[in-house]
């Protein structure tokens, strides 16, 4: 989405990296979809197609253990863009550009939180239910 | 940089931000004047018959919402006539197929011509003011997707008068839909298909005017949460809208030709159906039910008088709200036979989904709790609001859970808790910003005493008719029945909603009335009548076209309590773009996340050929339903001739000047082409509904394939492989060239841009003509695996036809100086249409040439 006809200068990749930040803010919640979708797919056809169940649940309750550890990375990121605790300032409030740096944070960080417990709930199946019935 | 020094174009030049000193120079009186002259002639709303072609956000806001209102009003004597029929039991009002017609009817017109439409109604009339735009990026798209909403809306509402309303219930379950008699179904799934169009239409309108039509200084920290929620939800319809359009494509084809998606007997798969309708149909809740509590974290603050608490914990919910909703879908199919283990997913993904929505609520009564209430009216509304979505929300709690859905499923239950929370979620919600948002957009005050007989009339009146239906329910009346036996202890209860559903008519009579009755006598009523801090309150009384006098540098979140000199030097034109110097139409687009000001964009005035577009259009839809093909053909013709020259006349043209004076010493580009301009964006959120669409109908072949134990089925024939692969070929090669001369062309190399425009029609062209060579032979009416290979052949030939005509339209820009190395947006915008189109089609290929070996 680089607009290549402008020269490259530090502000410009600054402004880039910010640019993937609105997109990463969605990094968790991406990974709970994905996380969601290939449970749920993998399940139905290895229901509908008669594979092995017990295999395809050990194999996804590691992949949900690897969601998790994917989001609790994501969000160490966030919180570290966020950084309230030097900072001091929780809500970023303000029209300047490291206030924009911190929101960003903040909101990916409480998107992780989320994703997380999402995460969660969705493997819960997983562990309670053992077969296809 | 190899490129030569002509093709470059030029960067903003000058101070940004600006200085207090700027800001605080006034300007002379005289210049004032003439600035304000211009700027009225530039935006002046055309009169008379002329009014019609008006694309002003304001106008055809007006006549979105007007619109919609209309056929909510519709759909709610609708139900009125299903309550009457149900008072009493054993009732003879109405036939049990009129009765069919009726709540078929009334959910989809909710639904399709409602809840959907009023999100985008509301957000044409107020997300410009919100943003201090003057308009909406594509102003002339908005208004063909009024028309399309106005000519699809009337089709399928009027089909009742006729007695072929469709009648097999608002999703259209086959095998009953596919197989039901007279145009009912088709009358659905065209007329619908239509609006749908025109929803993610104004889907794209509205992401791009968010992302890129803020005011300076606007960073998506302060931006106000509004325009987050559209921001989520624009995002929602894309990958929301396009999977029930795969399936209406589907369903027509079966219903038209034969072909057997949904038949079991031949293959199809009823199942599908379902799933498309519902990966559709649940984020459509959320669809309706995000913008319209938008509207609450607008009045919340304003009634609170202090900034909202929470804003990050706002938009944490937003957009985790956005991204659950799409894990829920299968719980509308609990009853289906999934196995459990699946089930299970999707309730705890719908027990997930109340984390972030009991934020948003928790944040709004934080904000209440730490405010000074004033209690208006619009906030008495918004708190029977949040009364009865919680009510609904607790229901949806326990329908999540799979068992207890399975004694509740289509009962009155489940009415009750859809009313609940579309009522609590939507209705009002949306009425309390009409109350509150009337000041902006009529320059005119609601009453209060009318108000608040409304509100107690539909709160009360509500609660009586819905809450006794969970009662209803629970004791085994099941829905869509048109009568029932006297005895069973439904009877009262009955009598009871039916009550109540006439008082909620009431109370919608005083409402209505308040908003249509004359109020020439009232005085002229305060600029900022909630003594708001958002900018849509800067708007100017008496009414002025333009949108705003002068565009704001924005560095708050709520800029009128926070930038005090601001309103002044709104009106003063101290800001950008105070003028229309050649009395054309601009608004300042600006960067992404920053919001700084990148380019003066000329935006479209008055125009017929929107109307002529959306007329064609509709016939294209139209004329199907009766079978009447070569019409529909030619009108559909007729609309692609009609928008190619919209897009030819008053789209990307070079301008005159390649840079502008946007005041406050700022030079800015007026011309962009690529991701900087506004087009691209455009073209690249509609090619990621189109994605959607597409990817559907992959899900849908692998459906049949995990479904079946059979398919392909065994000695079946496949796609010709060397036709496949040619087809592949020859795409490739014509999106290889579409790029070429989108280079060649920027290395000033125009003659052979021009050999590479001449070449890949060709072969695209080609390309198509041996995909659909592939699958000639085979009979699509057979067996569901022809028939899905049909499919999709034909979704790629259409979107490789739609390419060439691009392609010629690059070609014939060139040749006639619309198109040069300096100004390319055109061939930018198609180079990106074929990149999505060729991974379609090599997703395709691979799936038709490979599918016979594999599985």
């Amino acid at each position: 989405m680089q607009d290549d006809r402008a020269p490259v200068d530090e502000e410009l990749q600054e402004f880039a990296e910010e640019r993937a930040s609105l997109l990463k803010i969605t990094l968790s919640p991406v990974i709970w979809a994905l996380h969601f979708v290939i449970c749920y797919g993998l399940v139905a056809v290895t229901c509908a197609k008669g594979w092995d169940i017990g295999a395809v649940r050990t194999g996804l309750m590691v992949f949900s253990v690897a969601a998790l550890a994917a989001i609790l990375w994501a969000g160490w990121g966030s919180w570290r863009q966020w950084n309230p605790r030097e900072t001091g300032d929780f809500v970023n409030r303000r029209g300047r550009a490291e206030d924009r740096h911190h929101f960003l944070g903040h909101a990916a960080f409480l998107l992780s939180i989320i994703s997380f417990l999402g995460v969660i709930f969705v493997s819960l199946p997983l562990a309670l239910l053992g077969d296809c019935r | 940089m190899t490129r030569s020094t002509e093709t470059t174009l030029p960067a903003a030049q000058g101070q940004y931000p600006p200085t207090e000193d700027m800001l605080s120079e006034p300007v002379p009186a005289a210049e004032r004047a003439a600035q304000e002259a211009r700027l009225r002639r530039a935006w002046a709303t055309p009169r008379g018959l002329r009014y019609l072609t008006a694309v002003n956000n304001t106008e055809v806001g007006k006549w979105y919402t007007m619109t919609a209102l209309v056929f909510m009003l519709l759909a709610g004597i609708m139900a009125l006539i299903i309550r009457t029929q149900l008072a009493v039991p054993e009732n003879d009002l109405v036939s049990a197929d009129r009765f069919n017609q009726l709540f078929t009817l009334h959910g989809s017109a909710m639904m399709f011509l409602f809840a959907v439409p009023m999100f985008e109604a509301i957000s044409i009339l107020l997300l410009p003011g919100l943003l201090g735009a003057r308009d909406m990026p594509f102003p002339r798209l908005s208004a063909f997707g009024y028309w399309c909403f106005l000519i699809g809306g009337v089709f399928v509402i009027s089909s009742i008068l006729f007695d072929v309303a469709p009648r097999a219930g608002w999703f259209m379950y086959p095998p009953l839909a596919t197989q039901d008699e007279g145009p009912g179904s088709d009358i659905w799934l065209l007329g619908l298909s239509f609006i749908e169009v025109a929803s993610i239409a104004a889907a794209v309108e509205l992401i791009v005017g968010t992302l890129k039509c803020r005011p300076p200084g606007m960073r998506v920290n302060i931006m106000p949460l509004y325009a987050w929620y559209v921001l989520v939800v624009g995002g929602m319809i894309l990958f929301a809208f396009p999977p029930l359009i795969a399936g209406d494509f589907l369903f027509e084809l079966e219903r038209s030709f034969d072909w057997p998606f949904f038949d079991p007997t031949r293959g199809g798969d009823p199942m599908l159906w379902q799933h498309l309708f519902w990966i559709f149909g649940h984020p459509e809740v959320y669809i309706i039910f995000l913008p319209s509590i938008a509207i609450a974290a607008m009045i919340i603050p304003t009634v609170a008088r202090r900034p909202i608490v929470g804003y990050s914990w706002i938009v944490l919910s937003a957009v985790g709200t956005g991204f659950l909703s799409f894990g829920l879908w299968v719980h509308h199919m609990f009853t289906t036979g999934l196995p459990s283990i699946s089930l299970g997913f999707f309730s705890a993904a719908s027990e997930a989904v109340v984390i972030p929505t009991g934020i948003q609520i928790f944040a709004f009564l934080a904000t209440l709790m730490v405010g000074r209430v004033k209690m208006t009216l619009p906030m008495l509304w918004i708190a029977g609001a949040l009364a009865i979505f919680t009510m609904g929300g607790l229901t949806g709690v326990m329908l999540a859970l799979a068992p207890f859905d399975f004694q509740a499923h289509d009962t009155y239950f489940i009415v009750a808790h859809l009313h609940y929370t579309l009522f609590g979620g939507m209705v009002f919600p949306v009425i309390a910003g009409v109350y509150y948002f009337f000041p902006f957009f009529q320059k005119k005050l609601l009453s209060e005493r009318l108000g608040r007989w409304a509100f107690w009339l539909i709160f009360c009146g509500f609660n009586l008719t819905f809450l006794p239906m969970h009662l209803t329910g629970l004791w085994g009346m099941p829905r869509r029945v048109y009568t029932y036996p006297t005895g069973l202890g439904w009877d009262g209860l009955n009598m009871i909603s039916t009550v109540g559903a006439f008082i909620i008519a009431a109370g919608f009579a005083v409402f209505v009335w308040d908003l249509i009755r004359p109020k020439r006598r009232q005085p002229q009523i305060p600029r900022n009548p909630w003594d708001a801090g958002t900018l849509e309150w800067t708007h100017d009384v008496p009414e002025e076209a333009w949108g705003v006098r002068s565009i704001p540098h924005v560095t708050t979140r709520y800029p009128l309590w926070d930038q005090p000199e601001m309103q002044a030097r709104m009106d003063a034109g101290r800001y950008y773009l105070p003028d229309a110097s050649e009395e054309t139409r601009e608004t300042l687009v600006t960067s992404v996340i920053d919001a700084e000001p990148i380019q003066v964009q000329r935006v479209t005035g008055p125009t017929w050929i929107t109307l002529l577009a959306a007329g064609f259009t509709g016939g294209a839809f139209i004329f199907p339903t009766f079978s009447w093909y070569p019409a529909a053909i030619v009108s559909g013709a007729l609309a692609v001739c009609c928008i190619l020259y919209w897009l030819w006349t008053s789209t990307a043209r070079p301008p005159q000047v390649d840079t502008k004076d946007a005041g406050l010493g700022l030079r800015l580009p007026t011309y962009a082409s690529g991701p900087a301009s506004v087009g691209w964006w455009g073209m690249w959120i509609t090619m990621l509904g189109d994605a959607t669409a597409f990817a559907s109908l992959i899900f849908g072949f692998f459906f049949y394939w995990t479904s079946q134990a059979d398919f392909p089925p065994p000695g079946s024939p496949h796609a010709e492989a060397a036709l496949v692969a040619l087809a592949a070929g020859c795409l490739t090669i014509s999106w290889a060239l579409t790029v070429g001369a989108r280079w060649l062309n920027r290395q000033t190399r125009v003659g052979a841009a021009r050999l590479c425009l001449i070449l890949a029609p060709l072969a695209a062209a080609g390309g198509a003509t041996a995909l659909m060579s592939s699958v000639w032979p085979l009979d699509p009416t057979a067996h569901v695996y022809p028939a899905v290979l049909w499919a999709l052949s034909i979704w790629n030939a259409v979107h490789a036809g739609a390419g060439v005509i691009m392609q010629f339209y690059c070609l014939a820009g060139s040749l006639f100086g619309k198109l040069t190395p300096r100004y390319d947006a055109d061939i930018w915008n198609v180079s990106l249409y074929w990149h999505f189109h060729v991974l379609a089609v090599l997703v395709t290929c691979a799936v038709m040439g490979l599918a016979p070996g594999v599985f």
